[in-house]
């Protein structure tokens, strides 16, 4: 995890400088957990991939569908639409999920900039 | 370095039990009022650090378990939903449950107004299906707004972590510069 550490002895750090240095954390930690949350909405796009597809190409016209903890048998149709629907959920989260990043690499960016510029070598905000 | 009028900045004193750090404007003047030398200071912050990694830990621990729950609940209100579309069809709902790891049995659900929720303490409850989504949802609803909550405690939390982890290395370097300072000055005089 990145850390914020002021080694310098002369340069003072104002509330300002310390709520950016705390904004700049928060927004880390946000970073990562989105990481794993894109990794995961990316995953369950692929499987709804694979299982649309198996639905395809079965010659069953009912299909086994996970609702809830049972695995209803439902109409072959019904299923393909239902992984469709599921499916535009996903990659809409995932779009969100990836804009939000965007704006927080944005965001850190410009922080860096500002903390960098005030403290030079006195602060550390990369990741180890 | 002009230095201001008052050591102590806290716009929140607390939150939820958890104490604001105190942020230090400047390290002469907060080391005079709280009339503390470095070295206990030091001793307090690095003590409020590991009082602030435990209730992180705590609240992680909650975190974890309301993102399982939530899922849950969202799960049971897809089912009863299902129950609830199949109603007017006439036939029966077929489905493949566990009844022990790797094996499963097939059941026939009928058309039926009820079912019933399990709401722990090994108690169940039996409700008509729009009492049971009503009860479902409000669930969903205050998990998903206490799982809100707990995530602005964790910021919170975090934030004073940020600012004790950066007290501490200022007032270590404040003591090496008066150090320093002072080794100056005695060699000057010899």
């Amino acid at each position: 995890m990145q850390q914020a550490g002021a080694s310098g002895s002369d340069t003072e750090v104002t509330w300002e400088d310390q709520q950016n240095i705390n904004k700049f954390g928060r927004l880390n930690n946000r970073f990562h957990e989105l990481e794993d949350e894109i990794k995961m909405a990316k995953e369950t796009n692929d499987n709804l991939e694979v299982a649309s597809n198996e639905v395809i190409l079965t010659d069953d016209d009912i299909v086994r569908f996970q609702i809830g903890e049972v695995f209803a048998h439902v109409p072959k149709e019904e299923v393909e639409s239902r992984i469709e629907e599921m499916q535009e959920g996903t990659s809409k989260i995932l779009e969100k999920l990836e804009e939000e990043k965007e704006s927080i690499i944005v965001e850190m960016a410009e922080l860096k900039k500002i903390l960098y510029g005030k403290f030079k070598d006195s602060i550390n905000l990369e990741e180890d | 370095m002009a230095s201001s009028s008052s050591s102590e900045v806290t716009t929140v004193t607390e939150r939820r039990g958890i104490p604001a750090a105190v942020f230090v404007d400047d390290v002469q003047s907060y080391l005079s009022q709280s009339s503390l030398d470095v070295n206990s200071a030091l001793a307090f912050f690095q003590e409020r650090l590991q009082q602030y990694r435990v209730v992180e830990m705590k609240l992680m621990a909650q975190q974890r378990d309301l993102q399982a729950k939530i899922p849950d609940i969202e799960k049971c209100l897809d089912v009863v939903a299902t129950l609830q579309a199949k109603k007017g069809i006439g036939e029966a709902l077929q489905a493949d449950f566990e009844v022990s790891e790797g094996i499963y049995s097939r059941a026939r659900i009928e058309d039926t107004d009820f079912v019933c929720l399990w709401l722990g303490a090994n108690v169940m409850l039996e409700y008509s299906c729009d009492e049971a989504t009503t009860l479902l949802q409000k669930n969903l609803e205050n998990a998903k707004a206490s799982l809100e909550v707990l995530v602005a405690d964790l910021q919170f939390l975090r934030d004073q972590v940020t600012i004790t982890q950066v007290t501490i290395p200022r007032i270590y370097n404040w003591d090496v510069h008066q150090r320093r300072a002072r080794q100056a000055v005695a060699t000057e005089e010899l």
